[in-house]
């Protein structure tokens, strides 16, 4: 691609003979440049968009999804105040590394029964912060943007679009497990990611 | 030929510096446009010493939080430079803001300079991008935190937002790939496509030149023309310094910049964006539902677009402010909103007193996750995990979940166990009255007819007893003397043998690595042989200490009583025939923790017994890392 002629200008010096061959020729000349020079990007830029777009869809990151040992049953009071607890999955595979003990988020609990309890993620679903238990209010606020929440979860006020997102509990003998779920955040519905 | 005639006429240098020096400024140099170059210059700092970090940031998930507080806290002058890139970024945005204003002001976006306009627009929303990238980063509770949120909006982008923050976030959760792909933005993309817009917005300047003040004929100012150099770049160089040294006082001043605590899903933390954020973040409060999404990301489209429509929309040519009052009153009307906003965002958080503790609780945190990196380093497995490098974390987390309920508070129902357990004065007070609330108190045991009496003895004799039964625990400041003494006292006038025997059982063998060789001879037997019972399975019975010795069986062999491996035996299985036998009450832990769990508490337990309730309490204080017993640092 090295034809000097090839630079767009009509007027280049040594610009002698039939014009109308020239000319056909210079149109060639532009037409391949841009149709190699095009190609050899295309060639370039579809591979590079599909491998920036890779984890696009993808659970990159993963924990077994058994249920995880949060506290002891008899922690929890019936009709008491709900009660936050970190969950530690006890392996998280995180894009090429394997890791061992990794706090994953926290969940409320309350003691619904003498065999119930019912878990709420912590994470607003509005935007992700971790939301507080306002006892006094006996209610959940995001300290971030304000969305408040009654002690079952449901949304009384803010941004938040949905109430508190549950998670699923288990009750094993005196002990309570919680299957961590991440729901996408916004919109009001549920959604796994 | 000189040597610069010789090098001209090879390079023709003597023409560029010309043309990029000694350009004349119409109308003379001015203070009013020296912003641009503050600018370029902050950006080169911000070049300078992104590239010093990145000789010690490591972009993983596991690592990056270590990696920065290396550079923070051990690193020399690694506080400095992530100090000044940090707060750099902060005098980027206020430089570049008062650059656009003093550009609107001058109406130097008015034909022909619509384009460099537009590309400074595009260079403001850059050096945002900038921020928003950095801020993650460090992999600080800060960064995740707001960051979340900011990709979180992303997410709410209407049909597409789901695929957009996984695109942004790199999949479906934060993790290695978040970090990788915003650290190749920060310092790839980022500055390839500024540095590139940079060289085009300084190309447009040099080919239209400085837009003078208004209102002065094209005579008057070329009368007035001045030089570039030196005139203009002196004062250039006047606004650098100026620029330069309230970032550095600031920085130094404030030594360097926050680094919080790791970032720690499972946490509360209150997030908040840089100040220069605290206007969107404050105003996502007052939308809800569709109309917040229609805020998030509308209001900073419409703002972005007036900006890069401006030259379009105000089209006269007459450059006077006192004509062009609606637009500039716009862009004011929109500085003043904008400085609201973030006024009340930092109002309304200087009047909650709840955020206030929780942001002191987060900085000790933070102190203390920095001074145990400092101190041990990060375990390979993650940020969160330097916690672990704190004194006996693991045996205090298993101490936390599994002993306190029967141990500690008012409504333990087992003998309280804390700081000074089973020293010197804990085995006085205990002999003196074993069902004390403090001891036997709450058990069953202890209320009922099998309970132990009330040591009755002198002074002088319960000093010797309490050191024989001390010295059974194998610590290194026994008087063996009086240790000798009261061993005395327990075979014979004392009365313990009815009940207690001070031998090892001669068929037990350790359940556990023997403890550390005391000191003093005297209690050798104690430490040699662990009286456990625990692995003897249920069948054995207690009877068999009374053949060997003759110490009565109804109550714990005393036999290496306190030392490490006779409380670990203690936690593996208090009914065993040499322990409670069957008055116990206490859960066999043998089972439900593994050997080195076991073995973990006993070290912590035995450590209780030479610490203070202050000394305790200071194992969760921050800063406070050393451990109770140093090791000498070795070489490899």
């Amino acid at each position: 691609m090295a034809d000097e002629d090839a630079d767009g200008d009509d007027d280049v010096p040594g610009d002698r003979g039939d014009d109308a061959s020239q000319l056909g020729r210079r149109r060639f000349l532009k037409v391949a440049t841009c149709a190699i020079g095009g190609g050899i990007g295309l060639v370039v830029a579809v591979p590079a968009v599909k491998y920036l777009l890779d984890p696009v869809g993808r659970r990159v990151v993963t924990t077994g999804g058994e249920p995880i040992d949060v506290i002891a049953l008899d922690h929890l009071e019936v009709g008491g105040p709900p009660v936050r607890v970190r969950l530690i999955a006890r392996e998280v595979r995180d894009a090429w590394s394997t890791v061992r003990d990794v706090p994953l988020g926290s969940v409320w609990l309350r003691r619904t029964g003498d065999r119930d309890v019912e878990a709420l993620s912590a994470i607003c679903p509005h935007l992700g912060c971790a939301v507080a238990f306002e006892p006094g209010q006996q209610r959940y606020q995001c300290p971030c943007h304000d969305s408040r929440f009654d002690t079952s979860g449901k949304r009384l006020g803010g941004p938040a679009e949905r109430g508190l997102d549950p998670l699923p509990v288990e009750v094993d003998g005196d002990r309570v497990k919680v299957a961590w779920i991440r729901y996408r955040q916004g919109g009001s519905d549920r959604e796994p990611v | 030929m000189s040597i610069r005639d010789w090098l001209d006429e090879r390079t023709g240098y003597r023409k560029v510096v010309h043309a990029s020096l000694e350009e004349p400024v119409l109308g003379g140099a001015k203070m009013a446009y020296v912003f641009g170059s503050v600018l370029t210059f902050l950006l080169l700092m911000q070049m300078t010493t992104g590239v010093l970090l990145a000789f010690y940031y490591s972009p993983s998930s596991t690592d990056a939080w270590a990696s920065v507080a290396n550079i923070q806290d051990v690193v020399t002058m690694g506080w400095l430079v992530r100090g000044l890139h940090h707060h750099g970024a902060s005098a980027m945005v206020i430089v570049a803001g008062l650059h656009l204003m003093q550009v609107a002001l001058y109406g130097a976006y008015k034909k022909p300079r619509e384009v460099n306009w537009i590309l400074g627009v595009l260079l403001l929303g850059l050096i945002l991008a900038f921020a928003l990238t950095g801020y993650l980063l460090p992999w600080d509770q800060t960064g995740y935190w707001a960051t979340k949120v900011a990709t979180g909006i992303a997410g709410s982008t209407p049909l597409l937002g789901a695929k957009v923050q996984q695109a942004m976030q790199a999949g479906n959760e934060y993790g290695n790939l978040t970090l990788t792909r915003f650290f190749a933005l920060h310092v790839f993309i980022l500055p390839a496509v500024t540095l590139a817009l940079v060289g085009m917005h300084l190309a447009l300047f040099r080919k239209h030149g400085v837009t003078p003040r208004w209102g002065r004929s094209d005579a008057e100012l070329r009368r007035t023309a001045q030089p570039f150099w030196p005139d203009q770049l002196f004062k250039d160089l006047i606004g650098m310094a100026i620029a330069f040294a309230i970032l550095f006082a600031w920085t130094w001043h404030e030594h360097g910049a926050r680094l919080d605590a790791p970032a720690d899903p499972a946490s509360a933390f209150d997030a908040r964006p840089e100040w220069y954020f605290r206007a969107l973040f404050q105003m996502l409060k007052y939308f809800s539902g569709s109309m917040e999404t229609v805020a998030a990301l509308g209001v900073p489209a419409v703002v972005g677009a007036f900006l890069l429509g401006l030259p379009f929309l105000d089209r006269g040519p007459d450059r006077n402010p006192a004509r062009r009052v609606a637009w500039l009153g716009m862009l004011g009307g929109g500085v003043v909103v904008v400085g609201a906003l973030t006024v009340i965002s930092f109002q309304h958080d200087a009047g909650d007193a709840g955020l206030a503790k929780r942001q002191a609780a987060s900085e000790a945190q933070a102190h203390r996750a920095r001074a145990l990196a400092a101190a041990h380093g990060v375990p390979a497995s993650g940020g969160t995990a330097v916690y672990t490098t704190a004194p006996f974390y693991q045996a205090r987390e298993l101490w936390d979940t599994r002993c306190t309920k029967c141990h500690e508070g008012d409504d333990r129902s087992a003998p309280q166990i804390r700081a000074g357990y089973g020293s010197r004065p804990w085995i006085a007070a205990f002999l003196k009255d074993p069902s004390g609330a403090d001891f036997y108190g709450k058990t069953e045991l202890g209320q009922s007819d099998s309970a132990m009496p009330a040591v009755e003895a002198s002074p002088d004799e319960l000093e010797a007893l309490v050191e024989m039964v001390y010295a059974e625990s194998g610590a290194a400041d026994v008087d063996a003397a009086l240790a000798a003494q009261g061993r005395t006292l327990f075979d014979g006038d004392a009365g313990c043998t009815d009940c207690h025997s001070r031998t090892a059982p001669a068929a037990a063998a350790p359940a556990m690595p023997p403890p550390p060789p005391a000191v003093d001879a005297g209690v050798g037997d104690g430490d040699a042989a662990v009286a456990t019972g625990a692995d003897e399975g249920d069948g054995d019975t207690g009877d068999d200490d009374d053949d060997d010795d003759a110490g009565g069986g109804s109550a714990p062999n005393l036999a290496g009583r306190g030392s490490p491996a006779w409380i670990a035996a203690m936690i593996k299985d208090a009914g065993a025939p040499t322990l409670f036998g069957a008055h116990n009450k206490m859960t066999s832990f043998v089972d439900e923790l593994s050997p080195a769990d076991i073995q973990a508490l006993a070290e912590w337990l035995t450590w209780l017994r030479t610490a203070s309730l202050e000394d305790a309490a200071m194992l969760d204080a921050p800063g406070v890392v050393d451990p109770p017993a140093p090791r000498p640092p070795q070489h490899l």
